[in-house]
């Protein structure tokens, strides 16, 4: 049993690009971002549910900003009002759910209400939402008692593609997040992602890309409810195969084996003897001239 | 029985070994015991073999000699007779001090390099019983290649020996023991000599003087602890002690060492002198009297004494060996001062001087001159490696239809925690998640380390450096200029071709019978392979060259 002292923060980052579900809603009507939500929410009342002192946060990741869902700003730990219309179904449900439940729905409304057409930014601000989650983290483990143990992880619920332009970003989240020893564990819906690939290499997390999207709860509570030392009891999807390979920055195709500038360590595909990155020339030896020796040896002969 | 050509050193009677009384012989090459009555020697050793001896504490009633061999075997011998037995043993040992030295097996120096590098490196010795054991190749052309690159090494450590210096503590160490009733025992060994006669010269000559002739060691050493030149307080008595002039000779060392002074132009002992703030707190400036108390006399004898004794340590540990034989300029065996000032010459002076006043990491960095990076397309590092992937074109008007969509669906969310999934989805996830499923499938194959024992892994580990051992060499012919290297790329061909016959067939075999489908051997057969046909294609080529 987990010590009382431990503390095991989850933090779940929902890709809720609305471009891509509006996309989606028309090609697969029978899962909706509702439905994704339902999920999530179900996953974030196990988590809370498990042990007294696991805490939880939902970073819902738009194509315009990173916004937390869970816990808000505006929200206080004491500040249940007796206000039993608004508070769900009434249900007997442990409180703290049904309030963060509230909330969440609350502020995710709010989020897409707001939420404005600009046609260039289409992507999913992905890389942003990991490094405001991992900043929570530090922050909740700064403000621990003396004594107390946080374990954290983030779980990102992926939709959309990657973005190649945040692949910088991206790294220094995922060195960022070894360091800090905080696992990136991902559940990806449509395409496969290379760096969430990487990142749960790096960190030691999972990564799954789900089958069926309408089982996104039972995937969810099966293979990323348990934490990292329960997951080394139990028989989960084994790890994916990660493709390292660097692309050749001249016409950026995946290589295996290249040509390094040793000066600016920019990677080609071909040699040429100018690099274009740092403009240094180089020379290759060429293999000595085996010709003029044979014409010795018939000569003598 | 004894060859005739032998001579026998020394016969003991009476000796017991092993519970039977006989007598011992020491010969000129082997020592030998042969029981009562009967011709024959049943124990017999050369000296070459004997490692050490041994003798058994003076106290006991047993008076044994123990021989230990190379091997590790030992024999031990009971002096028995009751009148002679010590003398008896005495003199058997001390024959074998003499002669055992002139036997030592003067060890194969190689032999001794070989064993302990197959000690030190297990694969190196794993390589050695898998080659030259199995006779694979012969054990020259496998030490051909390693013994060079050792001998240089211990040819370089064995001349830079440091000189070992003396303890300042030696006459310390002595640490005389109480005898019981009223005596004194000292225990000198050869060691302490060598440190006293190495420390004090006077000593040393006064020693070459008296010994034999005068007093046996045993008396002067009783002398020299004695006299009150060892003792303390050097009063002297005006006795005939023969080490009061080597008394006076110290005396007049210390006294030249003072007046030689430091030439050490950096060091001013002058300024080392106690100062205390007598009465008046420092305001007096009337010099202290220069008067000594009888105690501080005394006092003064004893730290002359100290600091006469450190210094002839150090000088004895700056000297060299070999100017041990001059003895005749006593001052300048007395200081290692002289050679300070030798080293201050003017120019070595200068330098030294420049040293102590200027800080390096006080002055301006002049660190070496580097060309700086000049990137033009900087932008192409922040791509990373991921490949232009074609991205859907959205039109505006999708975009525009997405959000609207999405907005509309969210603006009456509402949880429904109850009805998130139906149990026939939940059942076929569970299903691909088990193992057997569709997303277990990575993980049902195993890793060939687990299906291969350890033993056959350990085995073919061996094969590897064993092969690689042998292609290294046989590559290492190519190109084929010399005429020895074309024997040895012959010999080569034929020793792959026995390795492969004598250690990687029948290991074939051996997992072929263990029924294991995998194909462990192909990439050292392959490497074998590719081997074969250099050498024939060399063997065409010079065949051709021939016609």
């Amino acid at each position: 049993m987990a010590s009382e002292d431990e503390i095991s923060l989850l933090v779940i980052v929902v890709d809720v690009n609305p471009i891509w579900w509006g996309q989606h809603a028309q090609r697969e009507p029978e899962f909706t971002l509702s439905k994704c939500l339902d999920a999530v929410m179900v996953m974030a009342n196990s988590h809370l549910v498990m042990t007294r002192s696991n805490k939880l946060a939902i970073i819902a990741s738009h194509c315009q900003e990173s916004h937390f869902l869970y816990p808000s700003k505006h929200w206080k730990a004491g500040d249940v009002t007796g206000d039993d219309a608004s508070s769900g179904s009434g249900d007997g449900k442990y409180e703290l759910l049904s309030v963060a439940n509230d909330l969440i729905a609350e502020e995710i409304r709010n989020l897409m209400a707001r939420t404005q057409v600009k046609g260039h930014q289409t992507d999913t601000l992905l890389a942003g939402s990991l490094a405001k989650a991992l900043c929570y983290i530090h922050r909740i483990s700064k403000e621990l008692d003396a004594g107390q143990d946080m374990k954290s992880r983030i779980l990102v619920v992926k939709a959309a593609e990657d973005c190649a332009l945040q692949y910088m970003n991206f790294m220094n989240v995922i060195f960022a997040a070894q360091k800090q020893n905080v696992l990136i564990d991902a559940c990806v819906l449509d395409s496969d992602s290379g760096l969430l690939q990487q990142a749960c290499d790096i960190t030691g997390g999972l990564y799954l890309r789900i089958p069926q999207k309408t089982a996104l709860v039972q995937y969810l509570l099966w293979v990323f409810l348990p934490d990292a030392d329960q997951r080394s009891q139990l028989v989960l999807p084994p790890p994916v195969h990660v493709d390292y390979r660097a692309a050749c920055f001249c016409h950026r195709n995946l290589i295996e084996i290249g040509y390094v500038c040793s000066v600016c360590l920019s990677i080609f595909c071909n040699f040429s003897p100018i690099c274009t990155t740092c403009e240094t020339a180089f020379k290759i030896p060429l293999p000595q001239m085996m010709k003029p020796k044979k014409k010795k040896l018939k000569a003598a002969n | 029985m004894a060859a005739l050509s032998e001579e026998v050193l020394l016969v003991v009677k009476r000796v017991r070994q092993r519970k039977q009384d006989g007598t011992l012989y020491l010969m000129t090459e082997r020592i030998a015991w042969g029981p009562e009555g009967k011709d024959r020697f049943t124990v017999s050793h050369l000296y070459a073999d004997i490692r050490c001896q041994k003798i058994s504490p003076d106290g006991k009633a047993k008076i044994q000699l123990q021989l230990v061999l190379h091997t590790g075997e030992s024999t031990t011998f009971h002096f028995a007779n009751e009148s002679t037995a010590l003398k008896d043993r005495d003199a058997a040992k001390d024959l074998l001090q003499q002669l055992l030295p002139k036997f030592k097996k003067k060890a194969n120096k190689e032999l001794e390099e070989k064993n302990r590098m197959l000690q030190e490196d297990p694969v190196l010795f794993q390589l050695y019983k898998d080659l030259v054991v199995s006779q694979v190749i012969s054990a020259e052309e496998f030490w051909a290649s390693r013994l060079k690159l050792n001998s240089v090494d211990h040819a370089l450590s064995n001349n830079n020996k440091q000189e070992v210096g003396i303890s300042a503590a030696f006459l310390a160490d002595i640490r005389p023991q109480t005898d019981g009733c009223n005596g004194l025992k000292y225990n000198l060994t050869s060691d302490i000599i060598e440190s006293i006669f190495r420390t004090y010269p006077a000593v040393k000559q006064k020693y070459a003087e008296n010994v034999p002739h005068n007093l046996t060691e045993k008396e002067f050493w009783t002398r020299f602890f004695q006299s009150h030149y060892f003792h303390r307080d050097r009063i002297n008595t005006g006795q005939q002690d023969i080490f009061s002039e080597c008394a006076k000779q110290d005396e007049k060392g210390l006294k030249s060492m003072v007046v030689q002074g430091v030439k050490n132009p950096m060091v001013d002992l002058m300024s080392l002198e106690d100062k205390t703030l007598d009465e008046g707190y420092g305001s007096l400036t009337a010099l202290p009297n220069s008067s000594k108390t009888v105690k501080e006399n005394s006092n003064s004898a004893i730290i002359k004494r100290f600091n006469h004794h450190s210094a002839m340590v150090l000088a004895a540990g700056l000297r060299k060996v070999e100017a041990s034989s001059d003895q005749a300029s006593e001052t300048s065996s007395t200081d290692g001062n002289s050679r300070d000032s030798d080293f201050f010459q003017p120019p070595i002076k200068k330098v030294k001087l420049q040293e102590a006043i200027e800080y390096e990491d006080l002055q301006n960095e002049s660190g070496p001159k580097t060309i700086a990076l000049n990137l033009k397309k900087s932008d192409r590092y922040s791509h990373g490696p991921v490949p232009l992937q074609s991205h859907h074109y959205s039109t505006s008007q999708d975009i525009i239809n997405s959000v609207s969509c999405i907005q509309e669906e969210i603006s009456c969310y509402k949880p429904c925690l109850t009805r998130v999934m139906s149990s026939s989805a939940a059942s076929s996830a569970i299903t691909a998640l088990s193992p057997g499923g569709v997303l277990m499938q990575a993980g049902a194959q195993q890793t060939i380390s687990q299906l291969v024992s350890t033993d056959v892994q350990s085995e073919l580990k061996h094969l590897y450096t064993a092969a690689g051992e042998l292609l290294r060499h046989f590559w290492s012919c190519f190109p084929v200029n010399t005429p020895f290297l074309e024997e040895k790329v012959v010999k080569m061909q034929s020793n792959l071709e026995r390795f492969q016959s004598t250690k990687l067939h029948p290991f074939q075999e051996k997992i072929q019978r263990e029924y294991l489908s995998t194909n462990l051997t192909n990439h050292v057969e392959e490497m074998i392979q590719a081997a074969y046909n250099k050498f024939h294609a060399w063997q065409t080529r010079r065949m051709l060259r021939k016609t």
